[in-house]
């Protein structure tokens, strides 16, 4: 009895709610199929995700990219007791690693958490079941923009967040550890190829695919008024949060093998 | 600059309310106990699945980026105690914080939010109970305990699962790889881990009840006040990670200038 309730309830409800996000993600790429269409409401998406999020990223990114560059540092310096080969490193972490995760996180927390509170409360307030009686698919008219606008908008911050990070870096370098620019430039062109980028930007694409259909998912699935969509938007959060872990890890395997 | 200006009224905000629950804490000190373990029960039990789930996969993460790395100097061997290391002091408590502030910052602020706009906590007030005392310090103590705990709990599961994959995907022997950490990871590594956790347990306890508590405007107040609660939780803990790493290394260099 306990078994069932605290293993199988919950397995059957994960399963049950992933063949769901399957089916949304499904019917968006079908969507997406037809060709583009909706561009109004896409680039709003694309403005209110990206603008609005261009900020906190950049600050928190160049952040996260001072710390974990001294932090390699002092790394190196207890296990090699020399930081010569930090340019190399810092920026292999940075392309790889850090100029992906902390975005992603950051955007999950952000736009996810919006996008699943708008559409929860459009739920709640029935004006989704208004759109489907207007004849307009909801997941055409909510999902697939945001699908777009986000793939689009993600892939763009993480490049420029990659960037932030990687100037930190080098600044870092050069201020603290006495390293030239050139120096550290150089090593980059040692250590990190076309295929880190490439690398980078299919992890980006994948996260902003994920964001907004989970999001939308919780969105769509959300019931009981103001604290259905409150409930709805931490599970929202924390869900996507993980799928993202969980997918950086698996995506990061998968290049370690291939590349 | 007007978004600077919100955004530094909002942190100043936040800093007086903190006083302001810091000192009803202390007025009241004792009495409140049951309320403060029973939310520390809920809010540990709520998180406990996520930041396991979550502390394995920063590990193996790292242990993939780390092996990448290390593997073209041949230092395999130093595999295990330099991501112990990197998990322990930075990157574990980061994102383990950032699943915290999504997870139970975002709870408390819709509960505590929805009592607002719903005027719960003015007829709480009404009863003569102090709305500070019975809803806010309770969860804010309980926050910040079960936090650290949990990411506590998180990071020795981070340890787990990067012996694991470290074993599973790189045949590295799981006690070859336990041999290593203490080379790397002392005492020092530990306490930089637990007072950045203590602090960013701190930060999502202010900022998720300052937002609950202060929320207006109906459902989508609420629903802003959650929003806002995520993205200044992340942002003032980047923050306070690049404090903390400033200030533990300073003390650090004091500490063995003194010893040695």
């Amino acid at each position: 009895m306990a078994l069932k309730f605290y293993l199988l309830n919950p397995l059957i409800a994960f399963l049950l709610g992933a063949r769901e996000v399957g089916f949304i993600f499904f019917k968006t790429l079908m969507t997406c199929l037809k060709g583009p269409h909706r561009i109004r409401e896409v680039i709003q998406y694309m403005y209110s995700i990206g603008v609005g999020s261009l900020p906190i990223i950049t600050i928190s990114t160049a952040f996260a990219g001072f710390v974990v560059t001294s932090e390699l540092a002092h790394q190196m310096d207890t296990a090699l007791h020399t930081v010569e080969m930090l340019p190399g490193f810092s920026g292999q972490f940075v392309f790889r690693e850090l100029g992906i995760v902390i975005p992603a996180l950051l955007l999950v927390s952000k736009v996810g958490a919006a996008t699943t509170a708008e559409v929860g409360s459009m739920k709640v307030t029935e004006q989704i079941d208004a759109l489907r009686l207007l004849q307009i698919d909801p997941i055409e008219y909510l999902v697939y923009p945001r699908f777009v606008a986000s793939i689009i908008v993600i892939t763009c911050l993480t490049l420029i967040s990659i960037f932030v990070t990687l100037v930190v870096a080098i600044a870092v370098a050069v201020l603290k550890y006495n390293f030239a620019v050139l120096e550290y430039t150089n090593a980059l062109t040692h250590f990190v190829a076309n295929k880190d980028l490439v690398c980078a930007l299919v992890k980006g694409m994948v996260f902003g695919a994920v964001v907004p259909v989970i999001s939308c998912y919780y969105g769509f699935n959300c019931s009981g008024g103001a604290e259905g969509v409150g409930n709805a938007t931490t599970n929202s959060v924390v869900t996507s949060t993980i799928i993202v872990i969980i997918l950086d890890f698996v995506l990061t395997f998968a290049f370690s093998l291939v590349l | 600059m007007k978004v600077l200006a919100n955004f530094f009224h909002q942190i100043g905000g936040m800093f007086l309310f903190a006083r302001q629950v810091k000192r009803t804490w202390l007025c009241t000190l004792g009495s409140n106990t049951p309320l403060v373990i029973e939310q520390v029960g809920s809010v540990g039990l709520r998180s406990i699945s996520t930041v396991c789930f979550a502390g394995f996969f920063v590990g193996a993460i790292l242990v993939i980026q780390l092996q990448l790395m290390l593997a073209q100097y041949d230092a395999s061997a130093m595999l295990g105690g330099l991501n112990t290391s990197a998990c322990i002091r930075e990157v574990g408590p980061l994102i383990i914080s950032f699943l915290l502030a999504g997870k139970v910052g975002a709870y408390t602020t819709a509960e505590l939010g929805t009592m607002r706009v719903t005027e719960q906590i003015d007829a709480i007030r009404c009863l003569g109970t102090n709305p500070l005392q019975y809803l806010v310090v309770p969860r804010f103590v309980a926050i910040v305990v079960s936090s650290l705990l949990l990411l506590v709990f998180g990071l020795l599961i981070g340890l787990f699962g990067s012996m694991v994959v470290a074993s599973w995907l790189y045949n590295i022997n799981p006690l070859q790889y336990l041999q290593s950490v203490p080379r790397f990871c002392g005492g020092w590594t530990v306490f930089c881990g637990v007072a950045k956790s203590a602090v960013y347990g701190t930060i999502v306890a202010s900022v998720s009840t300052y937002k609950g508590y202060n929320a207006s405007g109906g459902a989508k107040g609420v629903g802003v006040a959650v929003t806002e609660c995520a993205v200044y939780t992340n942002l003032l803990i980047v923050f306070a990670n690049t404090f903390m790493s400033i200030l533990l290394d300073g003390m650090h260099e004091i500490f063995t200038m003194v010893v040695g």
